[in-house]
């Protein structure tokens, strides 16, 4: 990196500290929780990103493993009276029922637990491929949802967890962004990184090359694993309550989308379409209430977003496969060169003369 | 030696003074009902270039499926420096030091030349995940290390200058020769071609010629490939097997093979 | 456990399983001809559950004719599934197939909800089906006989069609290679498409009888069942018409049985076939009657 680039990178980084110090301060309430769940989702894109754009391991388990961190963090933050309160079926077992961190300990180890729980799952699924590997990891996942539900003495079953302290604010999620793109960036680039991208590449020829398949796949499945758990702690910490059928397929159906729609293999395409997907989240919520604009009255149906949402990943898929920004990042060099800029400008200018050439 | 009847040849070639590097006794791989290879002898020294040769669908690539660990043959073994390899994973032949390209070209299409034999280099990484991860110093001189000897390949096989190309965009021949730089980046003992010469005109294909004696002189090699420039193989090697619906039925020095009645028959159809 | 009891069960699994058979036949065409897990299979099951709603209750069609109707709907949804998700993309990565085979699934369940409400709807049921026999003591809904007759009669047509007639005969050469198919002059799409339509036509006749079992419809009801008949086609192997069937019935009778030998696993009984597909997919990838298909280097 030459000094521009870096002087560049440092002002960027000082104009985000600014702008989370003044949205901390000063946004309201509503506001700043959007923030709040757009840098989570960053997180979860990043870390389902490493896995399936970077090493092509179509794996769709991701919900289990915000599930294990969230549940984990959650249990080690919340006050002891409160566990008491809530288990009222079963009460919580020993340790947990007395045992209280301090939230970056509570996250960490929700992270770990995460990883942990990627290990156990990734060692027999990774031996699988492609579509296999998909509906394995799915059924994984939901295997983790059941016994969620059903270890009542442990995760209070089907009633779920309430009154976790609020803790996550902008520093915490956008800090916890800031680190995840950090690490994972680092590993991307590495020779470890470029390993995991020669067997999404070609995995024959990735093992010819003496690439230990397994090895470079559980890798990235625990890493991925370890920044899900540590989001789903984060978010445990935003909303105060969560519950097994949070943690469905339609979460990891999101997070999904948000990496499709930003390019797999491209971090830069996460971050702006996990702000992207967030907030049209929130914009388009009137979908599904009826609200009233004065002179009209806007008849919304329940699950109309959800509608858009899917046929969006429809349309990404079909019309545009490589999404925003393919496998592309960001780059001071790529931004400041003219050419990035006019690019676009000059290919909407061809593209109606081309066409204007029969005839008129 | 009768040339035309040549049975369990290798046995029988002669090279006592030095033990083979690469050996494959009897190996044979069958698919269902299907061999594809059957009984299959190979003694391979060191500084040879042997090829393989026979009519398509003879069961050549699966040769070397079965040396490069791809697959686990049903029958026989394979030892190279002594040490038994069958069933051996593929990752773990490549690092004991056995390369190979591919005859229908897989290169990691998506990413830039450099990446391509960067990537060749990871089998030699001593740091580990973490340290990578940290970008430690120890990692960091080992990455510099990497993409030194990755550029003096480039330059060595005249693809510098499109290092930062993807691999996928190149014309044809020059992915053939990043597909062997790449090879050569995992710092082979011998070295498997799969038909280097296909598609390439004949002039290309006497450039290519020189190219592999070259290489095999700097790099210290044993060369086993697989070819149908007959031009090519007659050339270079100094000594041919020929497999014929999975079975070898003939092996010998060039002119040997060229007046082998067998071989004649199986490439131009027996003529009742 | 007494012996009647034991039947109840089994006659209960053995028409579970019918049901499962008749669905995990659509995963398995399509998986035999396109390399694809069909994830949307599920939802079209859910969507024949709802045309028969709308024949029967909202347009008063006897259920005689409703029925038949249901099976031509679902059909052409299939092959409309199929030419505007999968087909644009017969050549793209097999990862974006995958996205689109869910993207689809997701639209279908979240078009349902909005058009037909969140709430379950009842499932029009003939009066037919729905009386009981006495056999010695325990009385059975006649339901729990006619389904395995039903699936019977269906699956005798299809391995007709499909071993018997020139059409099936095309199929199974797609399935074996498309470009070799089409220099033999058969129309590759065209028999993709009539794969969709049959199989989403037993996914239909496999909705209906589910309906009138579990006489409870809803937009997310294809969910589950689609997931463990996709797991029924791969404990029989994958491809393999007689696998997805005899998957099918494995599991059916499985999941009845533990529940009902082992009460306690009664929550995690839709882990069940979830552990089955991982220790299949492990330890016999190709399930039980599939054959091995070796990766071309």
């Amino acid at each position: 990196m030459n000094t521009r680039n870096k002087i560049l990178t440092a002002i960027s980084i000082l104009a985000l500290s600014l702008f989370v110090f003044y949205a901390d301060r000063h946004f309201d309430i509503y506001v700043v929780r959007i923030l709040n769940v757009c840098a989570i989702y960053t997180i979860l894109g990043l870390s389902m990103n490493l896995v399936n754009g970077f090493t092509g391991l179509f794996s769709l388990g991701h919900a289990g493993f915000m599930a294990v961190g969230a549940y984990t963090t959650a249990l080690l933050t919340m006050p002891v009276d409160v566990k008491q309160q809530i288990f009222y079926m079963e009460p919580l077992i020993k340790p947990l029922n007395a045992m209280v961190l301090p939230f970056p300990a509570a996250l960490f180890l929700g992270g770990v637990l995460a990883a942990l729980t990627g290990y156990l799952i990734g060692a027999p699924a990774l031996r699988l491929k492609g579509d296999y590997l998909a509906i394995a990891t799915l059924g994984f996942g939901e295997i983790i949802r059941v016994i969620f539900t059903n270890t009542q003495n442990i995760t209070n079953g089907a009633l779920g967890l309430k009154g976790i302290p609020a803790i996550t604010n902008l520093w915490w999620s956008f800090g916890t962004a800031a680190f995840t793109l950090l690490v994972l960036a680092s590993i991307v680039n590495s020779s470890f990184g470029k390993a995991m991208k020669a067997i999404r590449e070609d995995e024959i020829a990735a093992e010819s090359m003496g690439i230990d398949l397994f090895k470079h796949k559980i890798l990235s499945f625990i890493t991925g694993a370890f920044f899900a758990g540590i989001g789903g702690g984060l978010l445990a910490n935003l909303l105060g309550t969560i519950d097994p059928k949070m943690f469905n397929f339609i979460f990891t159906f999101n997070i999904l989308l948000i990496i499709v729609l930003g390019g797999m293999g491209s971090f830069t395409g996460t971050i702006i379409s996990a702000f992207i997907i967030t907030i049209a989240n929130e914009v388009l919520r009137f979908l599904d209430e009826s609200i009233n604009l004065g002179f009209i009255v806007f008849q919304g149906k329940v699950g109309l977003r959800a509608v858009v949402f899917s046929a969006l990943l429809m349309v990404v898929v079909l019309f545009y496969r490589n999404g925003l920004m393919g496998t592309n990042e960001f780059s001071w060099d790529r931004v400041l060169d003219k050419n990035f800029w006019l690019k676009p400008w000059l290919k909407l200018r061809r593209i109606p003369l081309r066409k204007g050439g029969n005839g008129k | 030696m009768n040339p035309s009847n040549l049975h369990s040849i290798s046995d029988q070639i002669t090279m006592p003074e030095q033990e083979a590097l690469l050996t494959a006794a009897k190996i044979t791989m069958r698919f269902g009902g299907l061999t594809a290879v059957r009984d299959f002898n190979l003694a391979l020294h060191k500084g040879e270039i042997v090829a393989l040769i026979g009519p398509n669908g003879a069961g050549k690539t699966t040769v070397f499926n079965m040396i490069t660990g791809v697959y686990k043959p049903s029958e026989g073994k394979i030892y190279f420096m002594n040490q038994d390899i069958t069933g051996v994973r593929p990752d773990l032949i490549t690092k004991s030091g056995i390369a190979r390209t591919f005859q229908n070209i897989r290169l990691f299409k998506g990413l830039s030349v450099l990446d391509n034999v960067l990537i060749a280099n990871h089998l030699h990484l001593e740091s580990g995940f973490i340290q990578a991860t940290m970008k430690l110093p120890g990692y960091r001189k080992e990455e510099k290390a990497f993409r030194e000897k990755s550029l003096a390949l480039l330059e060595r096989v005249d693809l510098i200058g499109s290092c930062n190309d993807k691999a996928g965009a190149l014309p044809y021949g020059m992915q053939r020769k990043l597909e062997i730089a790449r090879a050569l980046a995992t710092n082979p003992k011998i070295l498997l071609l799969d038909e280097p010469a296909a598609g390439m005109n004949p002039r290309e294909a006497n450039d290519l010629t020189s190219f592999i004696y070259q290489i095999k002189a700097e790099f210290d090699l044993t060369i086993l490939m697989i070819e149908h420039h007959m031009d090519l193989v007659m050339d270079i090697s100094e000594r041919i097997y020929v497999l014929d619906y999975g079975i070898t039925i003939a092996c010998g020095t060039p002119s040997q093979i060229q007046n082998n009645q067998k071989v004649i028959e199986a490439y131009l159809g027996v003529d009742n | 456990m007494t012996l009647n009891l034991f039947l109840q069960h089994l006659s209960n699994g053995i028409s579970l399983g019918s049901l499962y058979a008749l669905i995990a036949i659509g995963y398995t065409m399509v998986y035999g001809i396109l390399r694809l897990i069909n994830f949307a299979h599920g939802d079209i099951f859910m969507m024949a559950t709802y045309f028969a709603f709308f024949g029967v209750i909202i347009f008063a069609i006897p259920w005689y004719i409703s029925f038949p109707l249901v099976l031509i709907l679902t059909a052409l949804l299939g092959i409309l599934v199929e030419a505007s998700a999968y087909r644009p993309l017969r050549d793209a990565p097999k990862i974006s197939i995958l996205i689109s085979a869910i993207g689809v699934s997701f639209l279908l369940e979240n078009l349902a909800t909005v058009l037909f409400g969140g709430v379950p709807k009842p499932f029009p049921t003939p009066e037919i089906f729905t009386s009981m026999v006495k056999i010695g003591t325990v009385s059975i809904q006649k339901l729990t006989f006619y389904i395995p007759v039903i699936t019977i009669v269906f699956l005798f047509s299809l391995f007709y069609l499909i071993y018997r007639t020139k059409t099936g005969m095309a199929m199974r050469a797609v399935s074996r290679d498309h470009e070799t198919a089409k220099v033999m002059g058969i129309n590759v799409n065209l028999i993709i498409s009539l794969t969709f339509g049959i199989g989403s036509a037993l996914a239909a006749v496999g909705g209906l009888m589910w309906g009138m079992k579990f006489p409870q419809i809803a937009p997310l009801m294809g969910i589950i069942p689609g997931l463990k008949c996709f797991i029924a086609a791969v404990i029989g192997g994958i491809g393999n018409i007689y696998g997805a069937v005899i998957g099918g019935f494995i599991l059916g009778i499985g999941e009845i049985m533990i529940v009902a030998f082992l009460p306690d696993l009664t929550g995690y009984r839709d882990a069940f076939a979830f552990i089955l597909l991982i220790v299949i997919l492990l330890y016999k990838p190709t399930g039980i009657m599939g054959e091995k298909i070796a990766e071309k280097v």
